[in-house]
């Protein structure tokens, strides 16, 4: 049984909470976004308002899903901001991504986050608390899997988006027996084609 | 002589230079190269043929449902598979959501600001303003009151000395011609264009369990279970809920977005004169509206040399003409070999050299047909309709033809407007539009369709698909919201042993050739006006008037072969 109870049970006011994964799964530790997001799922369960989705790349077409939310979790991969070593996790906050001391990964899709969310600000539903769970990746090689360091990292940002949902009173509870995660870009071998070889 | 490189082009997806020799005012030369490397397709190599859509859609982040529907065609047309009528309906109405969507997006956030000053706003007249708008349209978000708040905010924005995202914009540049009234009115739409980008991904997660990245696909079908008595299944309900989103989405389409691309036309009309590039127009026939695939409700076709009487169609996927006609041409681009290859032999050995004007200089092949560059997109969509009598297609066009004339009358300015004449920049842009407006129509006769069949008590969505042991081909062909996208495969026992994409931005960002015939960006952009070289503004709307999207034409390294995972954000 696990012990690690890391919620209440407090209904909140919060209407649209977002834990948003960005990034390329198909080029190695870009995929960092979609795999914490996959792993969130498997190992917590959260309260039905809280919206999980791997968004992969999409530039300015984020907007939607910022749209009127409350609050929004992005998991990403990150540029370093001075010589941090690959692996390091680097929390941000509105101010940081106005200030633009969040160093986000320019993607081949931007613009991106600021972009949709100073369009949104403008427009009146931008969310009401932004926050970047990024990782520096060790290798955004085509076709990799992620690395050693990411994979290790993105358990501790898992536990990390968990705790910022519970500090603002979001019902986020360990789960008793994970979900088979499904990250199923990172099988490796091709996939088994069973019945076809004759 | 100047000469100009803008690098990178800004507010497109993806990475994109421009070279352009400019002499006397205007482009004599130009250049095209995408700075990125696309080597996606060798990840499928190998791969189960009926997963393949899955890593396709990740080619590229912003048309990922795009690239699933090309692939499971790819895949079914290689085994001559049948899918159900439901399926078709269902992928249907996915693909013109995400195509109204992707062509919202561009018009407002991608390309306006090429037109519209939004530092002119604070001078607007919101009364005046509200009442040029409700005299072209219906639209309920034209109303003295709602165009009052947005001017605020933008009279807030430039107060704050903090433009922010708009700080690049080219404010001021004598290129920029609307009255602040008319700004005004693009601009408020800008902002409300956010809420329907929203509803459009609603209508597209309904279908496809999810969005980005849908999951509902199959080679054989859709894998949506139908089922009328359940609540957990897709039944009236969810039928309910996907009209009403329609209905909430296409007055957006037809009385804001179409509206604004005949105002924005009829202010900047010699911008038809400008940006023509290859002649030639390529667009394959889609949603099909029977299970075969017989017959389709967007009408394929090829027109050469801009004689809209030369239409040749294209009559389905089948079409072997198509087939034999393909082929990329390596000569320019960076990789080994020279000529052209179909794309069903096609390789992508990559062989790096610098950007070399008269050698390589981009990673996008020259896809040709028949040995002739081409140019794709909404416009050649529309031309292609047009020059076949498809009726939607003529009464969405003659309705922007008459609305613009409309303009004219009232005294803003005025030009004779006829088919031929959209073979141009603003041509562009304002088929983009007709095309919109045209699928919000079809998207409530898919959505009939659907309803129809499903109450007609068939409720078969998948056909289970079987491959042979010996080797097959195929092609999957959809209309995308770019133009005409063509997925080539070739399967053995089940898996991919070769997969090739020649995907719009492919044609349209083509290098030149063997033969040193330039593609159509680079052949619209000679003689393109460009009145001041440090700020190329009119380089830039014939640019973002083709909609590029280089991510997707080619793929995440950088011209020296680093990842872009690596580029610094500033």
């Amino acid at each position: 049984m696990s012990t690690n109870v890391v919620n209440t049970t407090a209904r909140h006011p919060l209407r649209r909470i977002a834990v948003l994964g960005l990034g390329n799964v198909l080029l190695g530790d870009d995929g960092f976004g979609p795999l914490a997001v996959e792993m969130f799922r498997s190992l917590y369960e959260c309260d039905s308002k809280v919206e999980i989705l791997d968004l992969g790349t999409p530039g300015l077409d984020l907007a939607p899903y910022l749209y009127d939310a409350d609050l929004v979790v992005i998991a990403d991969a990150v540029h370093p901001r001075e010589e941090e070593r690959p692996g390091t996790l680097c929390v941000y906050c509105d101010d940081d991504l106005a200030s633009s001391q969040a160093h986000l990964r320019l993607t081949s899709h931007d613009p991106g986050v600021q972009e949709s969310l100073a369009q949104l600000r403008l427009a009146g539903h931008a969310p009401s608390e932004v926050i970047v769970v990024g990782v520096v990746p060790e290798s955004c090689g085509l076709g990799n899997s992620i690395s050693l360091t990411v994979l290790n990292t993105c358990l501790v940002a898992v536990d990390t988006i968990a705790r910022l949902l519970v500090e603002r009173f979001i019902d986020c509870r360990r789960r008793h027996a994970p979900l088979q995660p499904s990250p199923w870009w990172l099988s490796g071998e091709h996939g088994r084609r069973d019945g076809f070889e004759s | 002589m100047a000469r100009i490189s803008i690098d990178p082009v800004t507010r497109i997806e993806g990475h994109l230079r421009i070279d352009v020799e400019v002499d006397g005012g205007k482009v004599q030369k130009a250049w095209a190269s995408c700075t990125m490397w696309r080597g996606l397709e060798t990840i499928l190599r190998g791969r189960d043929a009926r997963e393949g859509w899955v890593f396709a859609q990740r080619f590229c982040g912003v048309c990922t449902t795009v690239h699933a529907i090309a692939s499971v065609r790819a895949v079914e047309d290689a085994l001559q598979l049948e899918i159900p009528a439901n399926a078709q309906y269902i992928r249907n109405l996915i693909l013109i959501a995400h195509a109204l969507h992707d062509h919202i997006v561009h018009f407002y956030q991608l390309s306006a600001l090429d037109w519209v000053d939004i530092t002119t706003i604070p001078k607007a007249d919101p009364a005046r303003a509200a009442s040029i708008a409700e005299g072209f349209s219906t639209w309920p978000g034209n109303s003295r009151r709602e165009l009052e708040a947005v001017q605020n905010k933008v009279k807030g924005l430039i107060g704050s000395g903090q433009l922010g995202i708009f700080s690049h914009g080219y404010w001021g540049h004598p290129a920029m011609r609307l009255s602040p009234e008319l700004n005004l009115i693009l601009f408020a739409h800008y902002l409300q264009a956010l809420e329907f980008q929203r509803k459009s991904c609603q209508v597209v997660g309904i279908l496809g369990g999810k969005t980005p990245h849908i999951q509902n696909l199959a080679v054989g079908g859709v894998m949506n279970a139908i089922n009328l008595n359940s609540l957990a299944t897709f039944n009236m309900d969810r039928l309910g809920m996907l009209q009403s989103l329609l209905q909430d989405l296409i007055p957006f389409v037809q009385q804001a977005y179409f509206v604004d691309a005949c105002l924005l036309s009829a202010s900047y009309p010699e911008w038809f004169r400008y940006g023509r590039g290859v002649a030639n127009y390529l667009a394959v026939p889609d949603l099909p509206t029977d299970a075969k695939a017989t017959q389709f409700d967007l009408p394929g076709g090829l027109i050469m040399k801009g004689d809209l009487a030369s239409v040749q169609p294209i009559q389905n996927w089948r079409d072997q003409a198509f087939r034999s006609a393909v082929a990329e041409d390596v000569t320019h681009a960076w990789y080994r070999g020279e000529g052209a290859q179909i794309p069903w032999k096609g390789e992508s050995d990559p062989e790096y050299t610098d950007f070399r004007e008269d050698g390589k200089y981009t990673w996008v092949k020259a896809p040709r047909y028949n040995g002739q560059p081409i140019q794709v997109g909404p416009l050649a969509n529309v031309l292609v309709g047009y020059a076949s009598g498809h009726p939607l297609t003529r009464k969405w066009t003659d309705t922007a033809f008459k609305t613009i004339s409309s303009v004219h009358d009232s005294g803003v300015s005025g030009f004779n407007l006829t088919p031929e004449a959209l073979q141009s920049t603003m041509g562009r842009y304002l088929a983009r539009a007709i095309r919109s407006a045209m699928l919000s129509d079809l998207a409530l006769q898919h959505w009939q369709l659907l309803a129809d069949n499903i109450l007609k008590g068939d409720d078969t969505t998948f056909n289970p698909p079987q491959f042979p042991s010996h080797e097959c081909e195929g092609v999957g062909m959809h209309e995308a919201p770019r133009g005409a996208l063509s997925h080539w495969v070739i399967i053995d026992k089940g898996a991919f042993s070769n997969y090739q994409a020649v995907v719009p931005t492919t044609w349209n960002a083509s290098p030149r050739d063997e033969k040193g015939i330039p593609g159509p960006y680079e052949t619209s952009l000679i003689a393109n006006p460009v009145l001041d070289p440090v700020k190329p503004l009119e380089v830039l709307r014939t640019v973002h008037s083709f909609d590029p999207c280089m991510a997707c034409a080619c793929h995440t390294f950088d011209a020296s072969g680093r990842a872009i995972a690596r580029v610094k954000v500033l």
